[in-house]
């Protein structure tokens, strides 16, 4: 790589984080006046938070497990949104992929490969018909995705939920828990640290942001959705297939959905608990991270990971100094909240903008 | 001595959009400024009516220094703007419109709709504009919607009027009407400043010009002692050549449209049966006022639209109701009319800019997989073939100014190489360097033998590039003419939805 080349990296990638970098600024500060209120210094409470989520080896597991789902989760909103379809239903698409994965694994029978492989097929096939769904029907009758894939997502948890409290439900322990049988051991994914849950899941994760980047920079179809996503007309003036653009979008956001609730069943949990994937808000933080990183994909993958050290973090504050674990979450959504300033601020400049090439500023 | 501005300054990070600006206005004059787009014209105006803060400089109104915050500001020291994007509220009637942001009040507190009415007529009487109060503005023809702007800043009360473009979306008769009435406002004590670049306009309207050129004032002349050789060899800074173009055999239909129809919501139709042929190796015009179907036309024939009935033979074949894919396979390309609802996406890069509906060619991807080598040697071609001044492909389309990204999105449509080029509206808005470019590449394409179908609102553009001519009215094709038999005249009246007496 030429040094000029190098340098040129290095502005974009200078250009990507100083936002998220700035507002994770913000955030921290707002964070550190509500500190003050409890009656704690930031500054330590800051420096056991971040210890206890990157700088030990245990809890760096920890955030790094907690990640995974994120990391997926974050993928999946980024592949619909820079589309342009505000997919707001990953929740629901994951919990139908994981629970039809979970499912196939209990009861197809035959070696652990075979039932391995069909059980991940069959859980993200499931979670693209049901992120097929909503593309359907806006396609068939215009009908706002962003409300039909929010509404599926209450419909996909309790379906779940019905199942895991009636037919499917494990008897075998005292039966109170509303959840599936455990997996077989065969099916389970490898742990990558003896002491900690840390598995092969997060690096199911890390290659699904590997897939990422490749549609997005090399293929055609990454083309054309991105553009679609920027300006609609543009692509379709553009000659661009809409509907099937549309259609493959959809799909696949469901099925990288799945596979994030499938790493966790299959890797940490090796059952499917009734609320398992929603009472963890992991797709809702997904979303965050997708937004704080602009949907730019090695963006969503450290963001992810900092979002969850955040939450790692906060839990460990609140059992060592009794400082309530929301703060965490105040510290969250204040980014969240200054990266949203930042698209306002970077919409009206770009409108700015364009009426000044109207009117003729520049040269 | 009404209006001074000294020593106007205006810097955009490391661009001058203005450099030591000079301009004075005295009561009942009207000072015409010129400049190709980007020479800092509409910075001027726009920091005189207080949108924009100079970087340095003064203004004196009467000799006393002022400071414009906001348009605010400058409406109370009567000043008032004629957009050129029309700021009307068009389920409103033109009296509403009027009074907007000072309407006159019923017990101190409801909008007294009869009173904004009784203003209306006494306004248009005053200074002889007429129009009619209570009518919807959206009903309105684009001529009558530009009075409506013109009555609201006399009702702001306003001594110096500037005017923005004022004529680029009028008619010929419009114009001439609008000329007058500015003549008329000047003689009533009104001083009017006009931004144009059309300079027959200039030498109809006003008393004395300015010139801009890249942000620098260059000079200023009495109308009687300049021509419009001077003055644009002053804003572009070398000689314009006029243009001759040699006729040339055609080589049979490329583009055949019978008997088009595409219905509306009510029982008019949009496209009343209209029907055109362009042969190869012929550019063929569509004059016409805009919104008598051109979008329309344009839409259907490039599949955006599906039209209710009626053939488009390209090549022979009916490709009416395909997709814009099959279309643009079938050997269709189009610039389109508006650079920044169809031509480009404001955050995409130059590079993605320029493969758009090149990306299934061979050489750019095969198996669905981009080839980032390719794209990129295919993007600089384009950027360099086609003077695209830019920063590196990376940089974003929005970025570009808009003669800039324009070259870029004709220089895509004419690389298509095919037989077929819809060129619509393909120099609204850029310089006359720029304009000049592009009608050297539509000559170019016709000079293949390809067939060019030219859409565009202005009828110099279409009398100079143009073999054959058809004039677009309300949907139907109201006239055709070959380039000789063509005159302002006899495509205005058809325009304007007029008979020709001494028909041919």
């Amino acid at each position: 790589m030429k040094p000029s080349k190098a340098k040129e990296l290095a502005g974009q990638i200078w250009r990507a984080l100083r936002q998220p970098l700035a507002a994770a600024v913000f955030g921290l500060l707002v964070g550190a006046v509500v500190i003050l209120a409890c009656g704690q210094n930031p500054v330590t409470v800051y420096i056991e938070m971040f210890n206890k989520s990157f700088f030990t080896p245990y809890y760096l597991f920890s955030t790094l497990t907690r990640a995974t789902p994120i990391i997926i989760c974050a993928m999946a909103t980024g592949m619909a949104w820079r589309a342009g379809y505000i997919n707001i239903g990953v929740e629901g698409q994951m919990v139908t992929g994981t629970f039809a994965a979970t499912v196939a694994a209990l009861y197809i029978p035959g070696p652990p490969i075979f039932v391995g492989l069909v059980s991940w097929i069959a859980g993200m096939a499931a979670g693209a018909l049901y992120a097929l769904l909503p593309a359907v029907l806006n396609w068939k009758f215009q009908v706002s995705m962003v409300i039909t894939t929010l509404m599926l997502n209450y419909v996909a948890n309790n379906i779940a939920s019905y199942f895991v409290t009636y037919p499917l439900k494990d008897t075998s322990g005292d039966g109170l828990a509303l959840q599936t049988a455990e997996i077989a051991e065969g099916l389970r994914l490898t742990r990558l640290s003896s002491t900690s849950t840390f598995n092969a899941g997060f690096l199911i994760a890390a290659a699904v942001v590997l897939l990422m980047i490749f549609i997005t920079k090399k293929t055609v179809f990454g083309y054309e959705s991105k553009m679609g996503g920027f300006n609609s007309s543009f692509a379709r003036y553009g000659g661009t297939k809409q509907v099937k653009v549309m259609m493959i979008t959809m799909a696949l956001s469901g099925a990288i959905a799945s596979l994030a609730g499938t790493a966790e069943v299959f890797g940490l949990k090796f059952r499917y608990a009734d609320g398992m994937l929603s009472s963890t808000n992991y797709a809702w933080t997904g979303l965050m991270a997708a937004l704080i990183a602009d949907l730019d994909p090695a963006g969503m993958f450290f963001v992810s990971i900092f979002l969850s050290g955040l939450q790692i973090g906060g839990s460990a504050i609140q059992r060592s100094l009794g400082i309530p674990l929301e703060i965490a979450t105040i510290i969250q959504c204040c980014i969240t909240l200054f990266v949203s300033v930042k698209l306002v601020f970077r919409f009206t400049r770009g409108k700015a903008r364009r009426e000044e090439a109207k009117g003729g500023a520049q040269a | 001595m009404l209006l001074e501005m000294k020593h106007i300054t205006k810097v955009y990070g490391s661009l001058y959009a203005n450099d030591d600006v000079h301009l004075t206005l005295e009561k009942g004059e009207v000072l015409a400024v010129v400049g190709e787009n980007g020479a800092g014209k509409s910075t001027l105006m726009k920091i005189l009516y207080g949108l924009e803060q100079p970087t340095s400089g003064e203004i004196y109104l009467n000799g006393a220094l002022q400071r414009f915050r906001s348009p605010h500001d400058a409406i109370a020291k009567k000043i008032g703007m004629v957009q050129q994007h029309f700021m009307l509220l068009n389920p409103c009637t033109v009296a509403e419109n009027i009074v907007y942001g000072r309407e006159p009040k019923k017990h101190g507190l409801f909008f007294d709709r009869e009173a904004a009415v009784r203003i209306t007529e006494e306004l248009c009487g005053r200074y002889g504009l007429h129009i009619d109060p209570r009518r919807r503005v959206g009903d309105c023809p684009v001529g009558l919607q530009q009075r409506v702007e013109i009555l609201k800043v006399l009702y702001q009360d306003a001594d110096i009027i500037i005017f923005d473009e004022p004529s680029a979306v009028l008619t010929p008769q419009e114009v001439n009407e609008l000329l007058r009435t500015m003549r008329k406002l000047a003689e009533m004590g009104k001083s009017i400043i006009i931004i144009t670049h059309k300079l027959h306009e200039v030498m109809a309207v006003a008393d004395r010009v300015m010139v801009m050129r890249l942000g620098k004032y260059i000079k200023e002349m009495p109308k009687e002692e300049t021509s419009v050789e001077e003055m644009s060899y002053l804003m572009v800074g070398r000689r314009i050549v006029e243009r001759k173009v040699a006729p040339q055999k055609t080589t049979g239909t490329v583009l055949d449209v019978q008997d088009l129809v595409l219905a509306g919501s009510d029982e008019k139709n949009i496209l009343d049966h209209f029907h055109l042929h362009v042969d190869g190796g012929e550019i063929v015009g569509i004059a016409g006022v805009s919104g008598n179907g051109q979008s329309e036309l344009i839409q259907c024939l490039t599949g955006l639209l599906s039209p209710t009935s009626g053939k488009i033979l390209l090549n022979g074949k009916d490709v009416s109701g395909q997709s814009v894919g099959q279309i643009r396979e079938a050997g269709c390309a189009c610039i389109p009319e508006d650079r920044y609802l169809w031509g480009c996406a404001a955050q995409a890069t130059l590079t993605e800019t320029a493969i758009m509906a090149h990306q299934y060619r061979p050489e750019i991807s095969s198996k669905g997989l981009l080839s980032g080598r390719n794209t990129r040697a295919f993007t600089q071609s384009l950027l360099e073939g086609y003077d695209v001044r830019n920063s590196g492909q990376g940089q974003k389309a929005g970025e570009l100014s808009g003669g800039n990204i324009q070259k870029l999105i004709v220089a895509r449509e004419i690389e298509q190489k095919s037989p077929l080029l819809i060129a619509a509206e393909p120099t609204r808005g850029v310089d006359i360097g720029a304009m000049e470019f592009i009608h050297n590449k539509l000559l170019e394409k016709r000079e293949r033998g390809d067939a060019v179908l030219l859409i565009s609102s202005e009828l110099t553009e279409i009398m100079s590039l143009s073999d054959r001519i058809y004039v677009i009215y309300e949907g139907r094709t109201a006239g055709e003419f070959r380039k000789e038999e063509a005159s302002e005249e006899s495509l205005g009246i058809l325009m304007m939805g007029g008979k020709l007496h001494e028909a041919i």
